[in-house]
């Protein structure tokens, strides 16, 4: 028997006990986040008033999502952003949304292997929708929320606007009989 | 070398098991999905031959240097399995996802300097340089495979990137083989290369039994088909097509603006 080497014992233990920790994290995290059927997947989707976020997301992109390019555009106050989206709270509904929304793609992706790219767009939209309500948390931490609300938050809502079109484009050509619930819901 | 009836049975078994694998790769059609990990079955398939062989009609050095060459063969076709898996989760649409690719790279030369970390620590417990370096390389080896794994599957669930069920059980069987060796090299590494130390056959015969446990597992999991896919009608992959023309274009634009 070799001579016990203290250190190396110590970084092993340490090893194993952050891979564990880590794998049994993300796996549980994985179990939680994605349901097995549409339903439950559906029930996911937490209310919000689609008025609002076309309302604001109208303000600087057109029915199909092209930005706008004439002088109506970006007219909302900052004010009535707040309102209208609801503040931080509003968009951290939004970012659980857009999970749920990639989701949902992905089970039409499951059926019909060739509705892959659209998944994965919905999926990298979903990611820079994170990434401007991440800029607005550091804001809040900093103190500069106010500032950077209007910009970030409007982006925000458009990407959310975008997505919950695309999906809804995607479920139609699809033909899934559950599209009459997910226009309901969006 | 003198081996008891469990090394012969564990020999027997892990043939027998390797060639159903193999039967089950090709019948089904998985080979082809597959590359790397059919490659890597099959090799063990192979390594018992010649390995048996070997130890009937050569020599002792003979036997440790094939064992040896085969075992650093084995180590790298596991490393080409671990880029099979990860392509086919972070290359969803032939190219690496964007937004994954650069935390993938760090990650892995974060893994790769904690395994190296790890070997430089351990013991070297065998009477040859040359066991040492081989036990050294499988603490290596089996480090870092594992560390990979829960790195793809930490990125995915990260990324909301899905696993498909045929991907997932291959990795979750090669993860978990992984992490069962870093606790057995471990052992090595502190109870020494010798086959008179009782405690190296036992966790010899671990190793070699979770092994088999992970090929009953694969073959199992890899026999029934994945979620049957429908074909869509001529006019829904019309709609289809138009849709991604527009979100493409879509994506173009807003990207190419820089404030957005």
């Amino acid at each position: 028997m070799n001579t016990p080497n203290l250190y190396f014992a110590a970084a092993i233990g340490i090893f194993l006990s952050v891979l564990f920790f880590v794998a049994g994290y993300f796996y549980f995290r994985s179990r939680k986040a994605t349901p097995a059927n549409w339903e439950d997947l559906f029930t996911k989707l937490t209310w919000i008033d689609r008025n609002n976020i076309a309302q604001v997301a109208l303000d600087l992109v057109d029915v199909n999502g092209q930005p706008k390019m004439d002088e109506d555009a970006a007219s909302l106050e900052p004010s009535q952003l707040w309102n209208l989206i609801g503040g931080l709270d509003g968009l951290e509904v939004l970012e659980r949304n857009s999970e749920v929304l990639i989701d949902l793609a992905f089970y039409v992706q499951r059926w019909y292997p060739e509705a892959l790219p659209i998944a994965e767009r919905l999926r990298l939209d979903a990611r820079e929708l994170k990434w401007h309500v991440a800029r607005l948390r550091g804001a809040a931490e900093k103190g500069n929320l106010q500032i950077s609300f209007p910009f970030y938050a409007q982006r925000a809502v458009v990407k959310y606007y975008v997505m919950t079109r695309r999906l809804l484009s995607l479920y139609e050509a699809a033909n899934l009989s559950t599209l009459a619930d997910l226009q309901r819901a969006l | 070398m003198l081996l008891t009836g469990l090394d012969f049975f564990f020999w027997a078994a892990g043939f027998v098991l390797h060639l159903g694998l193999l039967f089950v790769l090709w019948y089904r059609r998985r080979a082809r999905f597959f590359p790397f990990f059919a490659a890597l079955i099959t090799l063990s398939v192979i390594r018992t031959i010649v390995l048996y062989s070997v130890h009937r009609y050569g020599t002792i050095f003979d036997y440790r240097y094939t064992y040896w060459s085969l075992a650093i063969l084995d180590t790298m076709l596991q490393i080409c399995v671990v880029y099979e898996v990860a392509s086919r989760v972070f290359r969803p649409l032939d190219v690496w996802a964007e937004d994954v690719r650069s935390s993938f790279v760090w990650l892995v030369s974060l893994s790769l300097l904690v395994a190296f970390g790890l070997t430089w620590l351990s013991s070297a417990p065998g009477r040859t340089w040359m066991q040492n370096v081989t036990t050294k390389g499988n603490l290596f080896a089996s480090s870092l495979l594992s560390e990979l794994f829960v790195v793809m599957m930490a990125l995915s669930i990260n990324a909301r990137l899905p696993w498909k069920t045929h991907v997932a059980k291959i990795a979750q069987g090669l993860g978990a083989f992984s992490l069962i060796s870093v606790l057995v090299d471990t052992g090595q590494s502190y109870f020494g290369i010798s086959r008179e130390q009782p405690a190296f056959l036992l966790i010899t015969h671990v190793r070699m039994a979770a092994y088999l446990g992970c090929v009953t597992y694969w073959m199992i999991n890899l026999w029934p088909n994945e979620q049957p896919a429908r074909m869509m009608t001529h006019e829904m992959r019309k709609k289809m097509f138009t849709l991604q023309m527009q979100v493409d274009y879509h994506l173009k634009d807003l990207r190419s603006r820089k404030k957005w």
